[in-house]
């Protein structure tokens, strides 16, 4: 299923909410295709999502009311849905890259290690 | 809180489910685009670049399915996608689906209809407060006490905190439109507040209100306030006249205040009892006690106390205290029905398990037919889970309907079986279709339904896709296992529909029976009315005696009459006196051990009107008047007990206790055959007819101011009623006039129990028989039609159509007989428990068992006849062309 190209690496399982958190905290408010153009060139095209898969993490994170969206129109006056992060997805944010931090930093000292 | 945000959001959602789809699809579809574009920017070919952008977008049909997914509807989907699967196979069988629908509404709505009545008679507690502590104390369990036995069991007994007593009463109410004889109670003051009875308005008796003078006050019961008062809520303090004396009203209960919930059960009014010199007397039995026990207190004990101070008493008084009961006051209400009730729910329920397998059978032979689709859904990467949930689906969809359906019938059956009940079945007015018993309807619809559904998907788990979707002819089809299930869906309806049939049978045999016991009187074309004078001019002494016999006279006189007399208590409809006598001659008995004869009062006329026949001597006449020596006949039965080997004529008995001044004896004159009493099926109790016009007491006791003229007619009795009243009017418009009704309509509410029985067991048995024969045809015409081309073979191998009609026959009537040797098994065993509700009949009658026997298994060859002919034209070559 996967389409990502050798040279690019997918994202870590379990980031990709923290990746959209973090673009849209950044940036304010983004459609779809931006966010994941927006990871993308972030991370100098290490990083390479599953694009679509971008759309159900999106949904999912509606539900848990960390973004909202609301529709409105592109640069090249098309029809785009945008997403704002809530003050619940900020907390989230903040929560994941602290995690994310001591998860990574333990990692290190195991590496740090050998 | 955050919970319930989500919620919301997830409910908007699935509000704007087609908006939703829309949205993310536009979504997409423009991320794609702006990829592309982008591809095609940086210099891509424009194919390369759509190639491009969707395969770095993903699988999107998928990936919107995750989308949507993750609201977390997707079960409501799937169970929605279901539903409309389930409707459209539903609707694409419309004759399936209505039967399987009405099958089971009819065991659904028959077993709703039995359980509301056994819930509103059986189960529910009493309207009374802590109703399981309440006891009654009466001899034997049935018969009163006297009142010096009250106030001494109340004073030495320790386990009831409190007992109390009721006596009859059944005054004429004046002074409202139409002088009307009611049903009353006098109760001790204690009673109400024992049964926790609080009134709609004003009060009950207070304590003290049982002495004489001080018992003029009545308590009003809802129904009569109604009626005879258009329910005037400021009738507390004012003043009603019964029998002719006034009573303050001082309150009226409520509408669900019945009391007493046993015999009678009609009362509609309560006045205190007040028993002022009454209280020493140990012999007038007249007293129904009802207590309640301490708290803490088991029935066990109540009974031990009791008989310990029965014991005390009875050695102290000998004949006074035996056999002292006490009874749980539910099981005086609901002794007589228990059993029948339980044996109608039983029948029932065996309605509902033949309902169930009809249904089932025409659920598997359905599933036979959709093997293929099955297999097919299967190979296509339906999972068995998503099969399960199909069939899960229809069955819920299938119970529901029924549910539906069946609380519907269930809502008409028991009005019918309210209004066709007999009035000796408690509590049945009260009976209605309540929450539980909806509850337990749609209960029972879906549980069958599901589990009958389902039975399919566990055969269809064990199919090989490749091997279904291969298999082309349908000879085989249906799997090894489903005939057996099926042969063995239809054996067990027989046998219970056997069992039903051998019950109804039984019932109708001993219904037959009883109603060809002879009443020892002719019903035919004889009216009654009971004529009360209490409280009126004519209540005198000096003119109750004129009054009567004129009144006689006058309906005597009447055209279309033939004879006219008059009785206390007429056989069956009234009330049941029995009195100790002592015969001349013979050695003063022992306490409690004299002989005892039911004790009518009759005006010359009588026995001839009623046409009973005097087997000896002579019959009450003219000349018994009160200025001749007293007279007595007495019945055959009284004669076989008392005389035995003697001859009673001549002989003389005496009402009076001895001691207790003179002493009148009358003179048997006659014997008369017996007569029926009291219960229609019980054997008669001795029985003596005195002359009323020779009787002090009756002609001078403020208790016995009435009496039931009867009249023999020409024609229709019926016709008669207005001119008898008008009989009565004529000399007093204010005397009440009661209990109008034909000796024909007596007899038949004196069998009104064994034949609402009779009737419910039929029309269950019926039923039963009637789908017990449809499951025969269908099994049987399922198995030719599987089977034609093995038909043909045979056929074109030389088999005659005489061969092929037996062979079908022998199919239908070995499940026939296989059946009907467990329903003989099954019968054996359960009609022995409806032994109590026979008479004159064996739980094990042969003849029932035959007839049975004989009329199902005429049906199952009927049945299998139409599939068994349909086997036998079987055309050789086009079968064995068909289907390859």
């Amino acid at each position: 299923m996967s389409v990502a190209m050798e040279r690019h690496d997918e994202i870590p399982p379990g980031t990709l909410y923290m990746l959209i958190l973090r673009s849209l905290a950044r940036n304010g408010v983004m459609h779809g295709y931006e966010i994941a153009n927006f990871i993308q060139q972030t991370s100098e095209n290490v990083l390479q999502v599953e694009e679509g898969s971008l759309y159900p993490a999106l949904q999912r994170m509606l539900v848990k009311g960390w973004v909202t969206a609301s529709w409105g129109m592109t640069a090249g006056n098309r029809r785009a849905r945008y997403y704002t992060v809530t003050a619940r997805g900020r907390k989230q944010l903040d929560s994941e890259i602290a995690r994310y931090g001591r998860v990574g930093a333990a990692i290190g000292r195991i590496l740090g290690t050998a | 809180m955050e919970w319930l945000g989500r919620l919301g959001r997830r409910l908007n959602m699935l509000r704007g489910r087609r908006e939703f789809d829309d949205d993310l699809g536009e979504e997409m579809r423009l991320h794609l685009e702006l990829r592309r574009e982008d591809a095609v920017r940086s210099g891509m070919a424009p194919d390369e670049a759509n190639a491009a952008a969707k395969r770095q977008f993903g699988n999107a049909t998928l990936l919107a399915e995750d989308s949507r997914a993750e609201w977390g509807w997707a079960w409501l989907e799937q169970a929605t996608q279901d539903l409309r699967y389930a409707v459209r196979q539903m609707a694409a069988m419309p004759g399936f689906t209505a039967t399987a629908v009405a099958v089971l509404a009819l065991g659904i709505g028959a077993n709703s209809a039995i359980y509301s009545v056994v819930n509103s008679v059986l189960l529910r507690p009493l309207a009374y407060k802590d109703p399981e502590q309440l006891v009654t104390i009466l001899h034997r369990g049935v018969f009163p006490a006297s009142p010096a036995n009250y106030l001494d069991w109340q004073q030495q007994s320790r386990a009831f905190e409190a007992m109390a007593a009721a006596e009859y009463w059944s005054p004429n109410l004046t002074g409202t439109e139409t002088p009307e004889k009611v049903w009353a109670l006098r109760l001790t003051p204690n009673m109400l507040p024992m049964l926790g009875a609080k009134p709609l308005l004003g009060r009950v008796f207070a304590a003290g209100e049982d002495q004489p003078g001080a018992d003029r006050e009545v308590v009003l019961g809802y129904s009569i306030w109604q009626r005879d008062f258009a329910a005037d809520r400021t009738i507390a303090g004012k003043t009603i006249l019964l029998d002719g004396a006034p009573y303050t009203v001082i309150g009226v209960m409520g509408r669900d205040f019945q009391f007493a919930p046993f015999w009678a059960t009609r009362a509609e009014l309560w006045a205190p009892l007040a028993l002022g010199p009454r209280a020493a007397n140990r012999t007038a039995n007249s007293l129904r006690l009802f207590a309640r026990l301490k708290a803490g207190t088991t029935l066990a004990q109540a009974r031990d106390d009791m008989a310990a101070v029965s014991r005390r008493l009875e050695r102290e008084f000998p004949g006074t205290n035996r056999e002292v009961v006490v009874t749980p006051l539910k099981q005086n209400v609901i002794g007589s029905v228990e059993m029948p009730l339980l044996v109608m729910s039983g029948a029932v329920g065996f309605l509902l398990l033949i309902a169930c397998a009809n249904v089932a059978h025409m659920l598997l032979a359905r599933a036979a037919s959709r093997q293929k689709e099955i297999a097919l859904r299967l190979a296509l990467g339906a999972g068995g889970t998503r099969l399960f949930r199909q069939f899960l689906m229809e069955g819920l969809l299938l119970g529901g309907m029924s549910a539906v359906a069946g609380l519907g019938f269930a809502a008409e059956a028991v009005k019918a079986l309210v209004a066709l009940g007999p009035a000796a079945i408690p509590r049945l007015a009260m009976v209605g279709i309540d929450w539980r018993v909806t509850v337990f309807c749609l209960g029972l619809a879906i549980a069958t339904a599901v589990v009958f559904s389902l039975l399919p998907t566990l055969q269809a788990r064990k199919w090989e896709p490749g091997a279904a979707l291969k298999e082309r002819s349908q000879s085989a089809g249906g799997g090894a296992g489903l005939p057996h299930t099926r042969n063995l869906l239809v054996a067990s309806e027989i046998a219970l529909a056997f069992i039903l049939l051998i019950g109804a049978g039984l019932l109708v045999r001993s219904f037959v029976t009883l109603r060809s016991l002879d009443a020892g009187f002719n019903p035919s074309r004889v009216i009654s009315m009971l004529v009360s004078v209490a409280g009126s001019a004519q209540d005198e002494p000096a003119r109750r005696e004129n009054f009567y016999r004129q009144l006689v006279a006058d309906v005597q006189r009447l055209p279309g009459v033939e004879s006219a007399g008059a009785i206390n208590h007429l056989p069956l409809g009234g009330d049941l006196w029995v009195f100790p006598f002592q015969i001349r001659g013979r050695p003063e008995p022992k306490p409690g051990e004299s002989p005892r004869g039911v004790y009518r009062l009759v005006m010359p006329g009588y026995f001839e009107t009623m046409k009973i026949a005097i087997v000896r001597g002579r019959a009450i006449a003219e000349q018994d008047d009160a200025t001749s020596p007293g007279s007595i006949v007495i019945s055959e039965r009284a004669a076989r007990t008392y005389w035995p080997g003697e001859d009673p004529l001549g002989g003389r008995i005496s009402f009076e206790a001895a001691g207790s001044g003179t002493r009148t004896w009358l003179t048997i004159v006659g014997i008369a055959k017996d007569v029926k009493q009291g219960d229609w099926a019980a054997d008669p109790l001795p029985e003596v007819y005195l002359a009323a016009l020779q009787n002090r007491s009756f002609l001078e006791s403020p208790m016995s101011a009435y009496l039931t003229v009867v009249a023999r007619t020409a024609a229709n009795p019926a016709a008669l009623t207005a001119a008898m009243k008008n009989a009565v009017w004529s000399r007093n418009p204010n005397l009440p006039i009661s209990d109008v009704q034909t000796m024909e309509e007596v007899v038949t509410k004196a069998t009104a129990q064994p034949r609402f029985e009779v009737i419910l067991l039929l029309i269950f048995a019926a039923i039963a028989f009637a789908l017990a024969a449809a499951g025969i045809y269908a099994v049987v015409s399922f198995s030719v039609s599987r089977r034609t081309k093995e038909i043909g073979i045979r056929m074109s191998l030389g088999a005659t159509q005489t061969k092929i009609t037996r062979a079908v026959l022998r199919q239908g009537l070995l499940l026939g007989l296989a059946g009907s040797a467990i329903g003989i098994a099954g019968a054996l065993l359960l009609s022995r428990l409806m032994a109590g509700m026979l008479f004159g009949v064996r739980p094990s009658d042969p003849a029932t068992f035959t007839v049975v026997a004989l009329i199902l298994n005429g049906a199952v060859v009927a049945a299998s006849y139409l599939p068994a002919r349909r086997a036998a034209r079987i055309d050789p070559i086009i079968a064995l062309r068909q289907d390859g």
